[in-house]
């Protein structure tokens, strides 16, 4: 992993070769202005000198994540949002990307048991935060209360925001445990679902819960 | 609906069926027996689902569990060894000829293993006659989105990279994005001579061959009677013009394909609505057999109508893939999938209806036209022509070419948008005629189990108790409607099932259809469960795979209709072959052995009942099959057979913002025998709230000085959320036809024809004011509020 | 994205020194990293506030003044009951922001910075004037949802519905760079296109939000915030409206209106606050305030429609506001 040296300027570890030297070289009409964009940040960064001691990138990171209870190790570059490195690095496909911009909650993930998007975490960024994914919202075999719901109310149909939602819904569930139908459609509010499955995770979300008050 | 007393042929015996609506009240629709001449190979009939044990009850999803613990693999969650990743480029013109696509800088790019540069693009109008057109080294660019080449690189931020680096020169062209403009003579020709879109296994693309001037394609005709005397025989008339607007799927997965292509084959996971359709396509495209081609769709995320075929994105995989020598993985980013993938066309309707002072329509006089980018399908007469009698009828669909993303079948084509228009000006003649819109409909309307729906749907809807148009005196108003839905009953031949009964008593079916979202993966296992006397769970069901027996595409709303009836068959056959082996050791003949609750045993004793698991242990071999293809229906009737579907819409608008809210919808719908209750209404749940969706929120906007689409997100792009689903109560009736051994019928589509026209009907009755175009964004409300106050 | 390097720095002098040579703040990251997946931004050098000591929390002093660490989340803005208590259009305007998720990483900080939602902006294949090119696409274009004042130059509306609220409270920036701390009104930060077209605000290099300071309010003082979308799951504002009154016995001594979505910046409304300050509040001078609050208005195209909401949710912040006051005695 390449490092800069504290204080150095991104140019300056080109010795000189000016930007404009770099892209004509290169061959980049203007038309290619975005693709030359991306290239160079790489060129520059890889050709960088010894980075200061707390700068990370832009090779890959080696990370150590908690997963689901376990620590994981990985190397991923600063760029790889927690998405990525749960369903590339760590084979998580539980985790689904549908708009990758934080849209529709599709990839709805736990840090420390609060509902983030994953697409919009860098993977360098979740640090010693515990990160729960649908895989491990329950323990192996199990099924936590909303997803044993959601499965009884048919609260799924083709399945894909399914894992946003039930994380949404039970990250609800741990912070309120009696919620209002109104607080329910608030935890999803930001949860897309095409097929249109709402009314089924409402009812599954407010039975769980009361599954949840009759078994503390 | 008589029972039809039928010459027996050879092979054929004479069965009693189920027929008509448990609990109708109008005369003759209720519940009877009909007969009918079926296959002597053919299950025998199935008795109404209150006799059941597993079809027609509320059985959770076998999936489900895989569902909500991230276990369910879809297309962009396989991972193969040496998978690469695919990346596309797209044109940024709408229209343009490409001069030279230099990939050099793309293929150096250290990353990348392939590349491939598209000469035919997908999913298009084509044209005629080719000659239309000079030779040229690419294809012309049509519509903004429209691929260009791809790469496969060593992970997915290589390969998106790499397609940066991939220079095209482009000359534009000139370029047309709005369909009034594109309608003009000297408009800019989005295809030099008249094209035609293939139909889809979904339905879309349009009639091939109709005349074409300019852009503008059609009009394909359908006419009965003389609308001319129809009109002077009128009483009354309305007409008016309607607005919708294009539509995108939207469906979660975007298109999707992993392609591994081998020496002697090509493998594809597929997202996909209809896996033999990817794999006749692919076939075609690579230049391949058929039987060489595998594609496995085991879930999916969503398709809506957008997915069948391989697409371009499919081809460029496979292409990829072939190149590279290993799998390809390609997932379009959600903005190509708004751009390239499919929309619903948008419509300019012009409906005239005329009826008699008793209510009955004469003459029906519809001039529809709409684009479909550089697609057809625009066409909104189905309602128009097969929802109500009447006598006389002129229906005029015309396609118009524009610049823009391609149209593809959308849940229900042209559906919701000629109910938009005929249900609102249904609603106006019976206030002209000073009659109940339920009871106008009634009597023009020959559905039998409609005429049950608006029943039923009215109680429940307090429909009686609604007030006089603009009733609420502050600004909040509220108020009702109602509007119809019609499909069609879609048969498709091409489905069949294999069930195999291993000794082990294990049961599994195997079929290539794929569950779209649906449910007939449960579907199926009940069907198989009730026969063996199992539970749903018991069955394992293994699809959306082509190395299967063939399935049915899940478009049409035809999913269940061809797939059930040949899984019952083929359990019935591999029934019959465990009982003849059971036959000596209970010492009875096949035909006396029962199946129930988990157990075997003689008709007519049952103390000596064994358990499934122990009579399947008696199979002389390891297992037993059946396998059956779908036979036609019992009986063609003269038309297609509709189904129907009634809903009552409450909303509130707020008059000083413009802002609506759907705050309660009953639902009424009928799909044949409903094989899972749950199933059916979370499809009606979800054509409910596409449908809200449609009318209030969506809408698919291009930029008209550029031709670029400037939402192309699912931020900008509006799909109703958790705040914007209302109640919503469903009513499912079982409507026996007695037309195939489960006679069941698809709800898909009809669930969401009539939601933009019951919102519509109840903003008049919330506000006393028509709103005629989608979608009815404040804006718009607040517009024709205020041209109301003028007027 | 382009690849990057992160820096980490553990003291705010670190991180302005690493900043001003070419780096990119990154607090929450939602808005930073939606430009960098649209190609609008490129930064090969992200200098990460999450580790930053002292950001993150909300506190008082004995006066009732509140501090605002720039790297509170919205979603602890919004419950925090401090805010809620002190000002309530504050924690409203949170509250309706995006979504659950978002709130939960997105900062106070950043979302006063955030960059317009302008779709031509937005987009990387519109070359628009506030990216260096000739024309404002929304003018001739699709301008449903842009500004109905100040539009000539540039249509955007402001994106931030936190900034409005904190506006009508007199919310102030603490910034603090490499010569020191500094104050600005927050109703002064925002620069219009014709003072700054490209950035619309200005921080020297390497300068840094590090709070958002309210003084305590003054007694009487009710603030509302009120929202209109064309969905209320996740949509941005078609308007969206902050009042803040000071009352004495029903009467109305000073008022702020604040709109938002209607202009590139928060748009105060001086012809609102004259309608109502030295006047009861009423349901006519909230009529009137809300008229005026539309004087002067220059819609474009398609959002002639932003008029007749404004003057809705203009009015129905000032009775909102004002029936707060209702409880006091």
């Amino acid at each position: 992993m390449a490092r800069r040296r504290h204080g150095e300027s991104a140019k300056s570890s080109l010795k000189g070769l000016s930007r404009r030297d770099f892209l004509k070289s290169a061959g980049f009409g203007a038309a290619g202005l975005a693709g030359a964009k991306l290239l160079e940040a790489n060129l520059l960064a890889a050709q960088s000198g010894p980075a200061a001691s707390d700068e990370i990138g832009p090779g890959p990171v080696p990370l150590k994540l908690n997963v689901n209870g376990t620590p994981r190790a990985i190397a991923v570059e600063p760029r790889t949002t927690l998405a990525q490195a749960l369903r590339d690095n760590l084979g998580l496909t539980g985790t689904k990307v549908v708009c990758d911009r934080g849209a529709c909650s599709a990839c709805t993930v736990w840090l420390d048991a609060t509902p983030v998007n994953a697409c919009m975490v860098l993977a360098v960024d979740v640090g010693k935060r515990r990160v729960t994914t649908i895989e491990g919202l329950a323990p192996e075999g199990r099924l936590h209360p909303v997803q044993a719901a959601f499965v009884a109310h048919d609260a799924t149909q083709c399945g894909y925001c399914t894992p946003g939602m039930v994380m949404s819904c039970a990250a609800l569930l741990a912070r309120n445990a009696n919620p209002s139908l109104d607080d329910v459609k608030r935890a999803v509010s930001g949860n897309l679902c095409r097929c249109g499955t709402y009314p089924k995770v409402f009812a599954a979300t407010l039975a769980a819960a009361e599954t949840q008050r009759g078994h503390p | 609906m008589s029972g039809k007393s039928s010459t027996l042929g050879p092979g054929m015996r004479a069965d009693t069926l189920p027929f008509g609506i448990p609990g109708a009240q109008a005369p003759g629709a209720t519940l009877t027996t009909v007969s009918r001449a079926v296959a002597e190979n053919e299950p025998p009939p199935l008795s109404p689902n209150s006799d059941l044990r597993v079809v027609g009850k509320p059985v959770p999803r076998i999936d489900g569990a895989l569902k909500v613990t991230g276990r369910a693999r879809y297309t962009a969650d396989m991972q193969l060894p040496g998978m690469l990743y695919a990346s596309v480029a797209t044109s940024r013109l709408p229209h343009a000829r490409v001069k030279s696509i230099d990939m050099r800088a793309a293929q150096a790019h250290p990353g990348v293993r392939a590349v491939h540069v598209v000469k035919r693009v997908l999913g298009v109008a084509v044209l005629r006659d080719k000659s239309a057109e000079m030779p040229a080294d690419f294809p012309i660019v049509r519509f903004a989105g429209q691929p260009i080449a791809a790469v496969a690189a060593v992970s997915q931020t290589a390969a998106d990279e790499a397609a940066a680096l991939i220079r095209v020169e482009y000359e534009p062209l000139p370029f047309v994005v709005d369909v009034d403009e594109a309608r003009k003579p000297d408009a800019p020709l989005v295809y030099p001579g008249p094209a035609d879109q293939p139909h889809t296994a979904g339905g879309g693309g349009g009639l091939q061959n109709l005349p074409q001037q300019g852009n503008v394609h059609g009009p394909a005709r359908n006419e009965r009677g003389n609308v001319e005397t129809g009109f002077k025989q009128a009483d009354v008339m309305v007409e008016a013009e309607f607005r919708t607007q294009v539509q995108t799927h939207g469906a979660l997965e975007t298109h999707g394909m992993v392609a591994d292509w081998r020496g002697d084959g090509l493998t594809v996971y597929a997202s996909t609505q209809s896996t033999s359709s990817v794999r006749d396509e692919l076939a075609e495209i690579m230049d391949l057999p058929e039987s060489r081609v595998r594609v496995l769709t085991e879930y999916m995320g969503g398709g809506f109508g957008a997915k069948f075929g391989a697409g371009n994105a499919g081809a460029m995989a496979a292409e990829l893939s072939r190149k590279a020598g290993a799998p390809v993985r390609l997932t379009l980013t959600r903005k190509d999938e708004h751009l390239s993938t499919g929309n619903r066309p948008n419509s300019r309707q012009h409906l005239k209806i005329g009826a008699t002072k008793d209510g009955h329509l004469t003459a029906i006089d519809l001039r529809c036209f709409g684009t479909g980018g550089v697609g057809t399908g625009a066409g909104a007469g189905g309602p128009a022509a097969n929802m109500y009698q009447c006598p006389n009828l002129l229906v005029e669909e015309s396609d118009v070419f524009t610049n823009a993303g391609p149209a593809a079948a959308f849940r229900a084509p042209g559906h919701p948008q000629g109910c938009f228009a005929l249900e609102q000006v249904i609603d106006e003649l019976a206030e002209k005629l000073d009659l109940d819109p339920l009871e106008l409909r009634g009597r023009n309307d020959n559905s039998a189990v409609r005429r049950e729906e608006r029943r039923i749907g009215a109680a429940r809807a307090h429909w009686a108790a609604r007030r006089a148009p603009g009733a609420d005196r502050g600004p909040i108003k509220r108020g009702i409607g109602v509007a119809q839905a019609l499909w069609y009953r879609i048969v498709n031949l091409d489905s069949a099932c294999e069930v195999r009964i291993g000794r082990d008593g294990s049961v599994e079916l195997l079929s290539a259809v794929q569950d779209i979202g649906g449910g007939i993966r449960t579907a199926l296992a009940q069907v198989v469960a009730e026969e063996l006397g199992r539970e749903a769970s018991d069955v394992r069901v293994s699809i959306g795979d082509t190395a299967y027996p063939v399935g049915p595409p899940s478009g049409g709303s035809m999913t269940t209709t061809s797939i059930t009836p040949a899984a019952r068959a083929a359990v019935f056959q591999a029934r019959q072959a465990m009982s003849a082996a059971l036959g000596p050791f209970f010492g009875v003949s096949a035909s006396e052995i029962e199946m129930r609750d988990g157990k075997v045993f003689p008709r007519a004793d049952r103390s000596r009942a064994i358990s499934f698991r122990q009579a399947a242990g008696r199979l002389r071999t390891s297992e037993v099959v059946g396998r059956a293809s779908r036979v036609a229906d019992y009986e063609q009737p003269k038309q297609l057979v509709q189904y129907g579907g009634v809903q009552f819409v409450e909303l509130a608008v707020d008059t000083e913002t413009g802002v609506i809210k759907v705050e309660h919808v009953v639902a009424v719908h009928d799909c044949g025998r409903p094989l899972n209750p749950l199933a059916v209404e979370s499809q009606i749940n979800g054509g409910i709230i596409q449908g809200i969706s449609y009318a209030l929120y969506e809408d698919r906007r291009l930029d008209r000085n550029t031709g670029l689409m400037v939402n192309p997100n699912l931020e900008a792009y509006k799909i109703a959320g958790a705040f914007e689903t209302p109640e919503i109560e469903t009513v499912i009736l079982e409507n026996y036809l007695a037309l195939s051994s489960t006679d069941a019928g698809g709800i898909g589509e009809p669930a969401t024809v009539a939601t933009a026209a019951a919102i519509a009907n109840a903003f008049y009755n919330a506000t006393g004011v028509r709103v005629r175009m989608l979608p009815m964004t404040p804006a718009v409300v607040l517009d024709a509020l205020r041209q109301e106050m003028r007027a | 994205m382009n690849n990057f390097v992160v820096a980490n720095p553990r003291s705010i002098d670190e991180a302005i020194r690493q900043a001003a040579k070419s780096g990119t703040y990154k607090a929450g990251g939602i808005d930073l990293i939606d430009c960098m997946k649209e190609g609008l931004a490129s930064p090969p050098l992200l200098v990460n506030l999450s580790a930053l000591p002292g950001l993150d929390t909300v506190s008082a002093d004995g006066a009732g003044n509140l501090r605002i660490g720039a790297m509170v989340t919205l979603a602890a803005l919004a419950e925090n009951p401090v805010v809620n208590e002190q000002a309530r259009a504050v924690a409203e305007a949170a509250a309706r922001s995006a979504t659950p998720q978002i709130r939960n990483m997105a900062t106070a900080g950043g979302n006063l910075l955030q960059r317009t939602r302008c779709w031509y902006y937005r987009r990387v294949d519109f070359n628009c004037r506030r990216k260096g090119g000739q024309t404002c696409f929304a003018h001739d274009g699709e301008n449903e949802y842009h500004a109905i004042f100040d539009n000539q130059l540039c249509a955007m509306v402001h994106p931030s519905s936190l900034a409005v609220a904190l506006i009508a409270v007199e919310a102030r920036l603490e910034l603090t760079g490499a010569q020191g701390k500094r104050e600005v009104a927050l109703e002064q930060f925002y620069l219009t296109p014709e003072q700054d077209l490209h950035t619309g605000y200005h921080l020297d290099a390497g300068e840094l939000v590090t709070a958002v300071l309210i003084a305590a309010a003054p007694a009487r003082r009710v603030s509302t915030f009120v929202k209109v979308g064309q969905k209320e799951s996740f949509d941005w504002p078609l308007a969206d409206v902050a009042v803040a009154m000071q009352l004495a016995n029903g009467r109305c001594r000073k008022a702020r209106v604040i709109l938002g979505a209607a202009a590139p910046v928060p748009w105060r409304s001086r012809r609102a606050e004259a309608e109502l300050e030295s006047h009861e509040v009423t349901e006519q001078t909230a009529l009137r305030a809300a008229k005026a609050s539309m004087e002067g208005a220059t819609p474009l195209e398609r959002n002639t429609y932003k008029v007749a909401i404004f003057e809705t949710v203009v009015r129905r912040a000032i009775i909102a506001a004002a029936a707060q006051d209702g409880g006091h005695a």
